[in-house]
């Protein structure tokens, strides 16, 4: 721990200072201020709306977040060979990327935590202006969806760490990740469409069922993180299903760390 | 103190991966105390060769150690400065954050970092930007703060890839003030460089590699003598090499 420290603080540090971080809170407030116009213009559905939007634009800066800025933390690295000041103090490989990954975790932690409490802000002061349409209203369920939030960008994170350890530039990561947050965001309705096709008529071969369902255990099912609709609505989650997925994204996560030290540790930076 | 043997490494290049050498067969001794000066033109083989001491890179075959221990070992490192060629560092640190960092995970404590942060700070000249991003620097103030920090665990062996890269000759003369500074603390540095009068100044022995292969080693004292200068020697081997070049 005593090494992973510094590298995990330095992270954090060139990760916060990062002016497109000013630029992602600056659109993350401009849309927390058009919350009181949306929501204003739904009356009935105020609530709702309220804590969708809010909690969208958490995900939005959240995504920008790691697509912009974290995966340039370790990727930029390779690229600009700033890993070589790195690697020349008694540091392995593994050690480099677990430090780098708990401060890529500290910056989601810090960024969606403080953009969070101006979400509250937005939602509680729309709740004081509009009080007859926030029946159904649990800040609790908020929490729950800012966590699920942070657990899934935590996750995605990991995973363009797993694909910086073996491409050989930020770009190349840069699409990885963008596509299996596209594949990771649909996958559990493309899977439910395939298996059950005769419910919108159409017919799908065999071939392509088996071929979603590979990818179904392959890729991460990142909607499961997605609890905004339930947070709108006030609806609790079961407990067994909070364990599930909090579960499913530490192991998930785990793993693609763990991968991306094994092949880091035979990558080579001539 | 350094010993490297029968290294050689080759690098897949291009779109059909054809395999260059870049090192071959190389056998080295550096002992303690030495300041050894590796010459060669550019692509010869010195990075490659600092980049397997620094455990960057990993040798097809052969061995390198540092103070009796197998470059592998990421401890050895404890004891290892190193300033790269052309160094790049993080944008939105600044030297003290770099500096703070190098010696916590050299394990450094608190204390002694905080002394010899602020000594090497002002022995390379920065103290007027200690607290600005490194983004805002130059090339020579990055190469000053870049040799701060492979000095800020005052380490036994001093490794530097061509560090008068980028410098004023106000900082050349800093950086070769440092480096006989460290010899008369004992300290082995081995440093490359294709500027021949850096080596001549500096240098207890020189080393020339050429196309991957080191073609001499000596002391200076024995190599130019009477009207031989270090560069004649340094043409003549580029040219047994068949670097094509006229001594």
């Amino acid at each position: 721990m005593t090494v992973l420290w510094p590298i995990t603080l330095i992270t954090f540090k060139e990760g916060i200072r990062n002016r497109a971080v000013y630029g992602i809170s600056l659109l993350a407030l401009l849309l927390f201020g058009a919350n009181f116009l949306v929501a204003g213009m739904m009356p009935r559905n105020v609530g709702k709306v309220a804590v969708d939007f809010a909690l969208s634009t958490i995900s939005l800066s959240g995504i920008l977040l790691v697509l912009f800025i974290g995966i340039n933390l370790l990727a930029k690295d390779i690229d600009r060979r700033t890993i070589y000041m790195v690697l020349a103090r008694p540091i392995s490989r593994s050690q480099y990327i677990i430090g780098k990954f708990f401060g890529m975790c500290l910056l989601i932690i810090v960024t969606i935590g403080l953009l969070s409490i101006l979400a509250a802000l937005s939602i509680g002061s729309l709740k004081a202006l509009y009080p007859n349409y926030f029946e159904r209203f649990s800040w609790s369920m908020i929490l729950l969806a800012v966590l699920f939030e942070m657990l899934m960008l935590i996750v995605l994170s990991a995973l363009s760490f797993l694909f910086a350890s073996f491409t050989s530039t930020s770009f190349i990561t840069l699409v990885l990740t963008v596509i299996t947050y596209i594949i990771g965001q649909s996958l559990a309705d493309v899977k439910a469409l395939v298996e059950s096709p005769q419910a919108v008529g159409i017919t799908v071969s065999p071939l392509t069922v088996k071929t979603v369902q590979t990818a179904y255990y392959v890729f991460p099912n990142l909607s499961l993180f997605d609890i905004k609709l339930q947070a709108a609505h006030g609806l609790a989650l079961p407990f067994s299903l909070v364990l599930w997925t909090l579960s499913y994204g530490v192991i998930y996560g785990t793993l693609a760390i763990v991968l991306a030290s094994l092949i880091f540790r035979k990558k080579e930076f001539p | 103190m350094i010993d490297i043997k029968g290294i050689s490494k080759t690098y897949k290049e291009g779109l059909t991966a054809r395999r260059v050498v870049a090192v071959e067969n190389l056998d080295l001794h550096i002992s303690t105390g030495e300041v050894f000066g590796f010459l060669g033109p550019n692509g010869a083989g010195k990075s490659t060769v600092i980049k397997v001491l620094l455990n960057l890179i990993f040798p097809d075959s052969g061995e390198a150690t540092i103070l009796d221990r197998n470059v592998r070992d990421k401890d050895v490192r404890k004891h290892v400065g190193y300033l790269p060629e052309n160094p790049y560092f993080y944008d939105y640190l600044s030297v003290e954050e770099l500096l703070w960092f190098g010696g916590k995970a050299s394990g450094l404590g608190a204390g002694a970092l905080k002394v010899r942060s602020s000594a090497l700070i002002e022995k390379v000249n920065l103290a007027h930007a200690r607290r600005r991003p490194l983004r805002s620097y130059s090339k020579g103030m990055v190469q000053r703060a870049g040799i701060a920090l492979a000095l800020i665990h005052d380490p036994d062996v001093v490794i530097f890839d061509e560090p008068m890269s980028g410098l004023d000759p106000i900082g050349r003369k800093m950086v070769g003030d440092l480096i006989l500074e460290l010899k008369s603390q004992g300290k082995t540095v081995f440093f490359s460089s294709h500027i021949l009068t850096d080596i001549e100044r500096f240098s207890d022995r020189v080393g020339i590699i050429v196309g991957g292969k080191l073609r001499l080693v000596d002391h200076l004292k024995n190599i130019i003598t009477g009207s031989t200068t270090l560069e004649d020697i340094f043409l003549n081997e580029v040219k047994k090499a068949g670097g094509g070049l006229e001594a």
